[in-house]
């Protein structure tokens, strides 16, 4: 063995109990001392399983393992092995065994039999690495995802390991946490010359390896640096995966005649379309100007809100005020998007949408209070969709919710029948109880067939047999069964792989064309906003920050950052152009950005200098 | 429909009490229930009350939130106070009406009874108030420590009810939010008998039940990672350390033990029969 390499892998082999197919088939590679090495693939690629052999949870069919020279097939080696491989896994709530960060953190070492003195050492270490050391005395529960995510990053480190694993640990956050997370990784790689083995989907992620390995169906397909592997362009999405935003656009503009390399950072590459239009002789200017089309209101189906503001858990020490005054207009026919980072009040806003949070004068008790002497009348909130009127207590609320379907972040974990078919004719029988049993197996099948599913084949299926993407699909199917006129999701395309993610967007626009009038989506993610929406809102700590064209939202993107939230790559690149005196006037989409920056290019811009 | 539970009943301040070793607190709370069933007169009765009154203004809790505890016995305590008092029985009869009987011993059992409750619900939830569940498991575990000797799993058992403390708040989002989304589906959890109200419950219970065992699973798997094993050398970082207000404690429920024994022994020769409780029995 070499002292360089510290895990080396030889033609592995394994396969799930009861399963055909390799999980791994075959899986030969070596990672240096300090490297940064991030695997990616689609879900079910064996990227996973890859992880959980390299300490040990899992054992190889065939083929071997070696950690710094140890066998990791032997059993005896079991901790030794753990304790120089740290796993940190994918959902943050399921990795913490204490109420108490610190006490959390000490875990691992208790477990290995560190004293109390170096365990405190290490406790202040671990969080200080992770930049969570104030946090040292709170409760894991009470974190946001990213930050539960770095203390279990830190549980591990505890423990001292020499090569650290994340296996999709990004995948439940939100883009500020998985920031957070990746910034910490990095730095550990840098500065702690700490062996990093990133497993992720997102494309932008494994763009900050050192070398990066494509997985595809339990083989490594492809290995190389970042750059080498999105050289190779459309291989990449025969293995389920997409290339990364930025470098289709690079490739979109090279296909238009501009000079431009593979660059991975939005900065850079507005220096490199610069540089072009310098050389072209083209000083700075204009691109055609974007218009968005004029809000238009007055539908049947529109939704109103005026004033709303709420607060969790009233009068009690733990109140939290999560909506303040919120003004909104829905219209008809919208693709609306609903932006904001986790705790903004963007999902208690869209509950209040189909009621499942009732308006205070909604309630049966409530009373309207009369004005004191001398005080205005309080603001009384108020919401209309359609014709129903949210404020009044005889609203048929149940009707109403037939009307606004609503699919919550992961559906698919509120699955429960035994059946698919039984699944998704649930809301349908809850809300009309006289349907005949063909009406009913009518209603299913419509709305399992425009989901994208197989009917006859998967209606009498457990929805638990299922793979992920058909959960989240019959999920949805089972609130769309009613026909609402109203559909809002939360975060309908979380955890899924870009694939995944690209095929649930397309979903949302088949069913807008067809199904429903009015879709809404709640999203953290800027450029699932800026290509899909045509109007959306940002909520930030529980207000109306700014609402209209996405185009106009991501305007200001300053003031979106200081928020704490992200822009879209394509406002990002306009904003690096716009300094150097070229305005790119785009609905922020890829492709209209790049059909402008080509026009200006060509000279077909406005009032160029 | 949870959105009201803030889990346990820990009211956060700095105070003494707050600040007293969780094993103290637990020691104070079993050597007063035992105390108030062995006063046998009024005046060891109101030593424990001094030492109980005491503890609630040294904790700085609002008294309501301490009286809401009572608020949930209340029925209970007023029903078998009742009933006490009307078929208790005794020597020195003071009404009759029908076949209910009140006599004088009845009406001392009946108050004894009532107070030795009202002080025990009060002393139970300032020791809830003041003192966070988890410290109350490593106060747990630390008193169970000796047990270890006769192999008893007593870390496994601190570790479950540390984790189960450190999941219920996540569980109950997860209820709370498969809760709504059945809702959405028009799912009706408040009409209708209780076989439809049972039945409504499955669509809640299932997903939860299986989202409960997948967390489980990957928890295992993430303990595993962190070297989990049922080996023995292992170390504990918390360590529990008397200060000098666990002493100031000690030796208050030192004089009170003493005072009720005392008080016991001597008070019936001091004060009126009548308030001498031992002599009915």
């Amino acid at each position: 063995m070499s002292e360089e390499y510290v895990i080396e892998c030889e033609n592995l082999k394994f396969f799930y109990p009861g399963s055909e197919t390799a999980a791994l088939n075959g899986v030969s590679f070596s990672v240096r001392r300090g490297e940064f090495l991030s695997v990616v693939g689609h879900n079910g690629s064996g990227k996973s399983t890859l992880a959980r052999l390299l300490n040990g949870l899992l054992q190889a069919d065939e083929g071997t393992v070696r950690v710094l020279g140890t066998d990791v097939g032997d059993a005896k080696n079991a901790v030794e092995i753990r304790k120089s491989v740290g796993i940190v896994f994918q959902n943050p709530d399921n990795q913490t065994v204490a109420s108490i960060v610190e006490d959390d953190v000490a875990f691992g070492p208790e477990n290995i039999g560190v004293d109390r003195e170096e365990i405190s050492r290490r406790i202040e270490w671990a969080l200080g690495a992770v930049g969570m050391l104030d946090y040292r005395h709170a409760t894991p529960s009470r974190l946001s995802g990213g930050q539960k995510q770095r203390i279990a990053v830190a549980g591990v480190l505890a423990v001292k390991p020499q090569i650290l694993i994340l296996d999709e640990s990004t995948a439940m956050l939100d883009p500020k946490g998985r920031k957070e997370v990746i910034d910490v990784v990095k730095r550990l790689n840098e500065e702690e010359g700490m062996t990093v083995i990133l497993i992720t989907h997102f494309m932008e992620e494994a763009l900050l390896a050192d070398r990066t390995i494509v997985m595809n169906k339990g083989e490594i397909a492809l290995s190389g640096t970042p750059e080498e592997i999105f050289e190779s362009g459309e291989t990449l999405e025969t293995f389920n995966l997409s290339l990364p935003k930025i470098t289709v656009l690079c490739n979109a503009l090279r296909g238009a005649g501009m000079r431009i390399d593979n660059v991975l950072r939005p900065e850079e590459l507005a220096e490199k379309i610069a540089e072009n239009f310098v050389n072209r002789g083209i000083s700075g200017g204009q691109s055609q100007k974007f218009t968005p089309k004029p809000f238009e209101s007055a539908h049947e189906w529109d939704v109103e809100i005026s004033d709303l503001s709420f607060t969790y858990s009233k009068k009690s020490p733990f109140a939290k005020k999560a909506l303040d005054g919120i003004d909104l207009k829905i219209g008809e026919g919208e693709f609306f998007g609903v932006i904001g980072h986790t705790g903004s009040g963007k999902s208690t806003l869209v509950q209040h949408l189909n009621a499942l949070i009732k308006l205070p004068s909604a309630n049966k008790k409530y009373r309207a209070k009369k004005p004191k002497n001398g005080q205005p009348a309080p603001v009384i909130p108020r919401i209309s969709v359609g014709q129903f009127d949210l404020s009044d207590k005889k609203c048929d609320f149940k009707a109403l919710r037939a009307s606004v379907g609503m699919v919550f972040q992961y559906p698919e974990y509120q699955l429960f029948a035994e059946t698919v078919f039984q699944d998704v004719a649930f809301g349908l029988k809850n809300f009309n109880k006289n349907l005949t049993p063909e009406e009913i197996a009518q209603a299913v099948e419509s709305s399992i067939e425009i989901v994208g599913l197989n009917y006859e084949e998967v209606k009498d299926k457990s929805p638990f047999d299922l793979s992920g993407g058909q959960k989240r699909r019959v999920a949805i199917a089972g609130v769309i069964v009613t026909k609402p006129h109203i559909l809002i999701l939360d975060e309908p395309a979380a955890g899924l792989d870009p694939k995944g993610k690209n095929e649930i967007m397309e979903l949302l626009h088949k069913l807008h064309r067809e199904w429903c009038k009015t879709v809404i989506i709640v999203s953290h993610d800027m450029d699932e906003v800026a290509e899909n929406c045509t109007r959306a809102c940002v909520i930030s700590e529980g207000k109306v920050f700014a609402c209209g064209h996405p185009a106009d939202v991501f305007k200001r993107a300053d003031e979106l950052r200081s928020l704490g939230l992200d822009v879209p790559m394509t406002a990002k690149i306009a904003d690096g152009l716009a300094r150097r005196g070229y305005i790119i006037d785009s609905d922020c989409t890829l492709d209209d950005f790049s059909e402008k920056v080509i026009g200006l290019f060509n000279g077909e811009g406005e009032g160029n200098a | 429909m949870l959105n009201d539970v803030t889990f346990g009943q820990y009211y956060p301040t700095q105070s003494f009490v707050h600040r007293l070793d969780p094993r103290i607190k637990l020691l104070a709370l079993i050597a007063f229930i035992t105390l108030l069933f062995c006063s046998a007169n009024f005046y060891a009765m109101a030593a424990c009350a001094v030492v109980l009154f005491a503890a609630v203004i040294a904790a700085r809790v609002p008294f309501k939130s301490v009286l809401r505890s009572v608020k949930g016995i209340l029925f209970i305590l007023l029903f078998t106070a009742v009933l006490n008092l009307f078929f208790h029985g005794g020597e020195t009869l003071l009404c009759e009406w029908w076949i209910i009987k009140i006599y004088l011993e009845s009406i001392i059992f009946t108050v004894f009874f009532v107070l030795r409750l009202f002080f025990l619900v009060i002393a139970s939830s300032v020791l809830t108030l003041t003192t966070t569940p988890v410290a109350l498991t490593d106060g747990i575990e630390s008193l169970l420590k000796p047990l270890t000797y006769i192999k008893f799993p007593v870390h496994e058992l601190a570790l479950i009810m540390s984790i189960a403390l450190r999941f219920i708040p996540t569980l109950i989002d997860e209820t709370n939010r498969i809760i709504s989304a059945q809702k959405a589906r028009g799912a009706d959890f408040e009409s209708g008998n209780i076989f439809k109200r049972i039945k409504a419950v499955v669509p809640i219970l299932i997903p939860l039940l299986i989202s409960a065992f997948r967390r489980a699973d990957e928890l295992g798997d993430a303990m595993d990672a962190r070297c989990y094993s049922n080996a023995r050398h292992r170390t504990k970082y918390k360590k529990l350390t008397l200060g000098w207000r666990d002493l100031v404690a000690f030796f208050v429920f030192a004089s009170l033990i003493a005072g009720v024994v005392l008080l016991n022994i001597y008070a019936q020769a001091i004060c009126p029969e009548i308030f001498v409780y031992i002599k009915i029995r």
